[in-house]
Parts: structure tokens; C-alpha cells; sequence
């Protein structure tokens, strides 16, 4: 099987749609110019700004998104299998306005996260198969075709839509500044006298399909994307490329592919000093013999966060159609890079050719594509790696964090039959971290990496991770507001770059992956409800067998910001979080076993998905002699539907076991089933199942515990006692 | 000078949340950036937004950033020279 782009669409600064695009490229033009689009107190930054009339109904990048998925999607002839789409601040655009008027009323915000970019655009495109959202800063959308590829390999679907979106806001403008990044004279991807980027806005989508011989209409093959992690610092690469190096290392050995068979390299390039110095050590360690042709269109797009990578995949198959190299903005090369980027547009035949793209947090994509007619001109056809799907995971460790405490105190609390939803302290959050380390850090990154750090202590033999996976729906509200409110109480002039740099979804990640030095994938999916069971999901995807990896769920509380993003907060603050130790080997017959073999969005009504659920848990027979226990998450804002689809399930399938719904016990937080998965691994091992919602203990009988998510998303997680095949 | 160092080891302990830091144990001649305190481009971007902040001077660029972060004395030095009078 191979994996073709059947579909692309975007919107960029440089035009609307694939023709204008490409005209625009190969003319060499830059669609830099000085913002517009909001007032700022000094003289306005050169920007790439989209001359675009949204609808304003919907945030700037929601609709950006659509228009490119509408492109995308024009000449798809069967259904949309999934949606993967990476964005950094979702609909941030409108909400900062909103939080700078210190409106909080939840009715505004309902397009406010991350996820629900990639939500609308399914609902628009009438997908409701799984629906991820990827969130590694402005390696995202590169990320997201990554998952979809990898979708595709594990059989779930045919034909996947992958990229990613976001618009111009004052979080972006005002926090790149902040940190002096920003070129005044726009960005010189490569030059001697670059000083930085150039923000910009685009939305960037790919249709990938999966097939054995050429699909009618494709424009490339996609071989591999290889991830990869600098596990170094928050925001700036790692001086010697290491990850750089390691992502392009993973798609060509993933792909079998020699570096002497790329013809060219699209830069991520952003025109900073570091990234640029960075990436051209990678290119050079890399590629010993000399560079191919390389160039980064940074000068011409600006750097459009989210959308870049996937920008950057459809110039490369432009240059592979049409037989052209694009120019970089790049007057005079800097001599101590050792690499000279084309600075005029070449005309030359590209087979094969790495798109990279980098991201905060050090999380870095590198993806391998080939020219439609490579395999006859010796490229070997995709050869990527045995692996098992759907994949299952032996849980060497959890650890949680609850009102009550630790993952100890937490099991105390529901022994003694009480729930432990609330909010801890954050110094006994924290407590596992060393004050140097924990200094920068706010709520959601301590209690992450506290997790991550109580999950690997337990672990009795002293596993480490390689990789992470994150899932959050708010992210790190507490820096996000700490940015927004400087910034507006001191009329737009001065912006805290920690909070900046602390405000990305993947923050959090980026500390953990630093900690452990764990190399490996590192992504942050978020997915409002479903954020943790979409990590768990992608985790199943992407780690190969053998990997030791975390699987980290957390949302922190916040005042005001948690009751006006999430519905379901009432008026008894809680949040929290949960973290596995995974390892992924077949099964290892001492430890419980984790699988999430059903993610579906559904947003209206999920009843009609339950005969699908039944099926790929195994049958109703299957059901009823797997699980001792069904553990419901029911949000709050639609509880009487998630009680309706959980009731429908269980007379459907039969299945005559107690049901808890989880958040009465671990409180109305997004990521409420993260701890109670760490905790029913726990119910699993011992055999039993506490008192919880009035009943005594009970015991499981050697069955084990499904774990069904409701709201936006249906999703079931079977956790199985150890010793199973 | 040396009440305008006072200040900022107060500024500097309170901006970057260096808690576990006694002001006194601010050597105004030691290496500020990557030195025992564990001060990293990051914490030194948060200073020059204070630095703005409160005494209304700009350090934007990198090179300058280096020479007038070298130390304590050199931070004030520099804030000395150039604040608005």
C-alpha cells in the first residue's frame, strides 16, 4: 500500500488556491508586507497578511481552514475517512479581544480551542471518522500528515485530509517580538544580515489517499515523515541540529532512501539567527558531500506557524509537477553556514525531496515525498516498518493527580468511597521538581511534568521514555492569560516572553521530553473532551514496537479562563491529570494492557455510532467477556445526551456491569478520564473495583475496565488485566 | 550606581522568580547570564521588557543585549547612561 496527495489547498499571503500559489512562487514575489489587519501602538511589523473577507461568524483560522479544506476536498469522489489538522492558537484571535474586555461569558467562546478548528471543518466536510487535532507550535501541520499517514498504513481509512491553519493575532505578533525575532525588514531566510522571521497566516491542506497503484489526479507520493524531538530547550533549537538531523535521519532510513537521491530540500528557514545556523548544521551532517539544491519560501510566505510545514509540502509538489526549484528571499548568503539556499528559481527536475519543518518545544518534522514517476527512476517504493495496529500497550507505570493528591492519596480517597475531584496545591504538585526547574514553570506545565515524573518512578525497573504524547483541550491557560493581560494592561507595548513561549499547547511536552531527554515524537493533540484519549490514540499510531513512551492527559483550573472556555465547569473548581508509562512490545504478561480501538467524532448525536463501537470492540460476545466495568466520561454541558449514549451502549451490548460515571468521581475537567485511566489500570491490576458512586468493592473477576468517552467525540479504552495475549 | 544596583537585584530576584536568591548573594561583578543563578536568554528577554518597563530603555538586539547583560554593574551602567532624564 502507498500514500498518495490526491487533493491540495491553500490560502496564503501569496494567494488563494493551488494556481495562484504557484504562479506567485515561481515569479520569486513576497507577500511581505506591514500589518493591517489590527491597530498596534508602534509602527506596524512586516507581516504576511491574507487580503481575505472571512465570515465572521467563525474565527479568521476557522475559516482559512475551511477554505482550504474546500480545495483540498473539491475532486474527492468517496467519503473523508479522518481529519488531522494542526493549529497553534486556534481561535485565539477572537478570543483576546474578548478577554481584553474581560468578557467571559462562555457563549463567545465556543470556537475559542485548538480543536475545534479541525471539529468545524469536519462538520463542514460531514467527517465523522476520527478527528485529531495536533498541537506542536509550527511543526503542527507537518505532524498532522504524519498521523494521517499513519492512519492510513493502520487500515482505518482510505482517504485522510491533513494540514494546518492559523491566522495573524496580537498573542503571535506581540509574543514573536517579544522574544526579538522579528526581522524589520522581513524575513532573509539564510542571509548575513537576517534578523528574524516574519509572522504570517495561511491555512494548508492536503488530501492523502491511500493506494496500491497511482491514483487519478495525485500530485506526489508521500514515502515518510520522520519526527523527532531536540529535548533541549523551550524555544530555541538545538545548536548543533540534533533534532533536525534526527527528523530527516527518520524519514530517509523509515523510507529507505539515500540522502544522494534528494534533490532537494524545503527548508524550514525561518530567518532567525539560530534556527537557520541550526538547520544548516543538520543539512551538513546530513548530507556530507554536499547539499542538494535547498530553499525556504519564508521570505515569500512569512512564517504562517501551523500551516508552514504543509505550505512548504505543496510547493514541493508543485516543484516536483512542474520541474522547478523555488528562490529564497536571500540577497547574500551567510558564508558561516556553509550552505547557499538558491536565491533565483531553477529549473530542474526534483524525484525526491524532504519538507522541513520545526517547532517550539523542539518538536521537529521532517517529511519525505517523491515525483509521481520515482519509482521507475529507482527510488525504492515506500517500505515502511512492521509495526502492529491497532496497537496494544503494557502499562509499566501510571501516576495521577487529583483533588486528593498524588495517585496514592487518590486511591485512598475512592477506597474510602469519597471522590477526590478538586484542585491541589501547586507546590505539592510540584513537589518532584527542583525549584531552578520549576521556576518558569506555571500550573499545567508542573502538574505535567510531576506527572511524567511520578509515572517513571514508579516504574520498578527503571524504564525510561523515548517519546510523548500529550493531550490537553486548554492548554496553558495560566501563562496564555498572564500574556494577554500584561499585554493589555500596558496598552500593547510590553509582553512577557516566558508566558509567550509558556502559552503553547506543547509547552508542557517540550519540559517533560527535556527532562527525560527523551529524542523520540513528542505531540500535543487537543481535542476539547477527548484530548487525552486522542494522545493515547496517536501514541497507538506512531510508537513502534518496542518503544517505552508517556502518555500524559492534564488541564489545569483557571480563574476566569476555565469556566468561560469549558461548559461543563460548574460552580466546584476541579482539574488534574493522569500519565502512563507505556511500552510497546506485543505484551508484557506482568503488566495491564491499554487499547483504544474506537475514536469518532460525533457531535451531535452518537447513538447511531454504538453498533460501530460494538464492532470494534470485538462483538457483543467479546464485550461481555472482556470487562468487568464500564467507567463513562459524561461532561457536564451535554450530560443528558452522554448519559443517553452510554445507556444505549450497555443495552445494546448487553453488558451487565456496574457504570461510573468518572467525572462525579474525578470532577468536570476536559482531561477527567486521564486520571481515571491511570487509576483503572490501577482497579485492573488488583482485581477489583472499588467503592465508587454508593456501591462496595466488587471484583472484576479477571475482566477488565472500558473506558467510554462521550460529548463531542464517542471513544472507548479498553484496559485489560496483565497476562492476556 | 550602587543604589541603582540595589534596585535591580530586587527587580531582577522578583521578574525572573529567582526565590531561593537573597539579594546579597548578587555579586553586581559575577556573571549575570549563564552563570550560577541559571540566567538564560529567556530570563534575559524578561529583563529588557522590565528594563523598558520601568526605566524606559531599550536594549533591541542581540550584540547590545550581550555587552550590557555581561554583568550586574554593566546592566546598570548601561540603564544609567541611557535612562531619560
Amino acid at each position: 500500500m502507498r500514500v498518495f496527495i490526491t487533493g491540495t489547498g491553500i490560502i496564503s499571503p501569496l494567494g488563494n488556491g493551488k494556481a495562484l500559489t504557484a504562479e506567485a512562487v515561481k515569479s520569486g514575489v513576497s507577500g511581505i508586507t506591514p500589518l493591517t489587519l489590527f491597530k498596534t501602538p508602534s509602527a506596524p511589523l512586516p507581516v504576511g497578511e491574507i487580503s481575505f473577507t472571512h465570515d465572521d461568524s467563525v474565527p479568521r483560522t476557522h475559516s482559512l481552514a475551511l477554505a482550504a479544506a474546500l480545495q483540498a476536498t473539491a475532486g474527492l469522489e468517496g467519503p473523508l475517512d479522518a481529519v488531522v489538522i494542526g493549529t497553534t492558537t486556534g481561535g485565539m484571535a477572537v478570543s483576546e479581544e474578548l478577554i481584553r474586555r474581560a468578557d467571559f461569558n462562555p457563549a463567545r467562546y465556543l470556537l475559542h480551542s485548538a480543536g475545534s478548528v479541525s471539529e468545524y471543518v469536519a462538520g463542514r466536510l460531514n467527517c465523522r471518522g476520527p478527528v485529531i487535532t495536533v498541537c506542536t507550535a509550527c511543526s503542527s501541520g507537518s505532524v498532522a500528515v504524519k498521523i494521517a499517514l499513519e492512519l492510513l498504513r493502520s487500515g482505518k481509512g482510505r482517504t485522510v485530509l491533513a494540514g494546518g491553519a492559523d491566522c495573524l493575532c496580537r498573542l503571535t505578533y506581540h509574543g514573536f517580538n517579544s522574544l526579538q525575532l522579528i526581522d524589520p525588514e522581513g524575513a532573509r531566510p539564510f542571509d548575513i544580515n537576517r534578523k528574524g522571521m516574519s509572522v504570517a497566516e495561511a491555512a494548508a491542506m492536503v488530501v492523502l489517499s491511500a493506494a496500491d497503484g497511482t491514483p487519478r489526479g495525485a500530485a506526489c507520493e508521500l514515502l515518510e515523515v520522520g519526527l523527532s524531538c531536540d529535548a533541549y530547550h523551550p524555544s530555541a533549537p538545538h545548536p548543533e541540529g540534533r533534532g533536525a538531523f534526527e527528523a530527516m535521519q527518520s524519514a530517509l532510513a523509515g523510507a529507505g532512501v539515500s540522502p544522494k537521491q534528494i534533490d532537494f530540500v524545503h527548508l524550514h528557514g525561518t530567518g532567525t539567527i539560530d534556527n537557520d545556523l541550526s538547520e544548516a548544521k543538520a543539512l551538513k551532517k546530513i548530507f556530507p558531500a554536499g547539499a542538494p539544491s535547498v530553499s525556504s519560501t519564508k521570505g515569500a510566505f512569512g512564517h504562517s506557524l501551523a500551516a508552514s510545514g504543509v505550505a512548504g509540502l505543496i510547493v514541493t509538489s508543485m516543484a516536483m509537477e512542474e520541474g522547478f526549484v523555488p528562490a529564497t528571499r536571500c540577497a547574500a548568503p551567510d558564508p558561516k553556514l556553509e550552505i547557499v539556499p538558491e536565491n533565483r528559481v531553477i529549473h530542474k527536475k526534483v524525484r525526491a525531496a524532504l519538507t522541513n519543518s520545526f517547532g517550539f518545544g523542539g518538536n521537529n518534522a521532517s517529511i519525505l515525498s517523491a515525483d509521481l514517476s520515482a519509482g521507475i527512476s529507482g527510488l525504492p517504493q515506500t517500505k515502511h516498518p512492521a509495526r502492529t495496529y491497532p496497537s496494544a500497550f503494557s502499562v509499566i507505570a501510571a501516576s495521577c493527580s487529583t483533588g486528593a493528591g498524588n495517585k496514592a492519596k487518590t486511591m485512598e480517597s475512592i477506597y474510602a468511597g469519597k471522590p477526590c475531584a478538586g484542585t491541589r496545591d501547586i507546590a505539592e504538585m510540584s513537589a518532584g521538581i527542583p525549584p531552578p526547574a520549576a521556576r518558569r514553570l506555571k500550573r499545567l506545565a508542573r502538574m505535567t511534568l510531576g506527572l511524567a515524573i511520578d509515572a517513571v518512578n514508579d516504574a520498578l525497573r527503571g524504564e525510561r521514555p523515548g517519546s510523548v504524547y500529550f493531550g490537553t483541550a486548554w492548554g496553558a491557560m495560566s501563562e496564555t492569560y498572564g500574556f494577554l493581560s500584561g499585554l493589555f494592561k500596558s496598552q500593547e507595548r510590553f509582553a512577557s516572553p516566558t508566558d509567550f513561549i509558556g502559552s503553547v499547547h506543547n509547552a508542557p511536552a517540550g519540559h517533560v521530553a527535556s527532562w527525560f531527554q527523551a529524542t523520540g515524537p513528542n505531540i500535543t493533540v487537543s481535542g476539547g473532551d477527548c484530548s487525552f484519549e486522542q494522545a493515547l490514540y496517536t501514541a497507538g499510531l506512531i510508537a513502534g514496537d518496542g518503544d517505552t513512551l508517556l502518555v500524559i492527559g492534564a488541564d489545569e483550573h483557571h480563574e476566569p479562563l476555565s469556566g468561560a472556555f469549558d461548559r461543563s465547569i460548574g460552580p466546584w473548581p476541579a482539574d488534574g491529570g493522569g500519565a502512563l508509562l507505556l511500552r510497546k512490545s506485543g505484551t508484557v504478561p506482568a503488566f495491564p494492557r491499554i487499547r483504544v480501538p474506537f475514536l469518532r467524532f460525533c457531535p451531535e448525536n452518537a447513538k447511531g455510532d454504538i453498533p460501530g463501537l460494538i464492532a470494534a470492540l470485538g462483538g457483543v460476545d467479546v464485550i461481555r467477556e472482556l470487562f468487568g466495568a464500564v467507567l463513562a466520561s459524561v461532561p457536564a454541558c451535554s450530560r443528558e445526551t452522554g448519559r443517553g449514549v452510554v445507556s444505549a451502549f450497555m443495552g445494546a451490548s448487553g453488558l451487565a456491569v456496574p457504570v461510573i460515571d468518572l467525572r462525579e468521581i474525578f470532577g468536570q475537567f476536559a482531561t477527567a478520564s486521564a486520571p481515571a485511566v491511570a487509576a483503572a489500570t490501577e482497579f485492573v491490576a488488583r482485581g477489583e473495583l472499588p467503592p465508587m458512586g454508593g456501591d462496595g468493592l466488587k471484583q472484576l473477576h479477571g475482566r477488565g475496565i472500558l473506558v467510554i468517552g462521550t460529548g463531542n467525540y464517542l471513544s472507548a479504552v479498553e484496559v485489560l488485566p496483565p497476562g492476556g495475549a | 550606581m550602587e543604589q541603582l544596583i540595589e534596585e535591580l537585584k530586587i527587580k531582577i530576584i522578583e521578574t525572573l522568580g529567582l526565590i531561593q536568591l537573597s539579594p546579597d548573594k548578587l555579586d553586581p561583578d559575577s556573571q549575570l547570564v549563564g552563570g550560577e543563578m541559571g540566567i538564560d536568554s529567556i530570563d534575559v528577554l524578561e529583563l529588557v521588557m522590565m528594563i523598558e518597563r520601568d526605566y524606559a530603555v531599550q536594549i533591541d538586539s542581540r550584540e547590545l543585549g550581550e555587552k550590557v547583560f555581561a554583568t550586574l554593574r554593566s546592566l546598570a551602567q548601561f540603564i544609567h547612561e541611557n535612562r531619560p532624564r
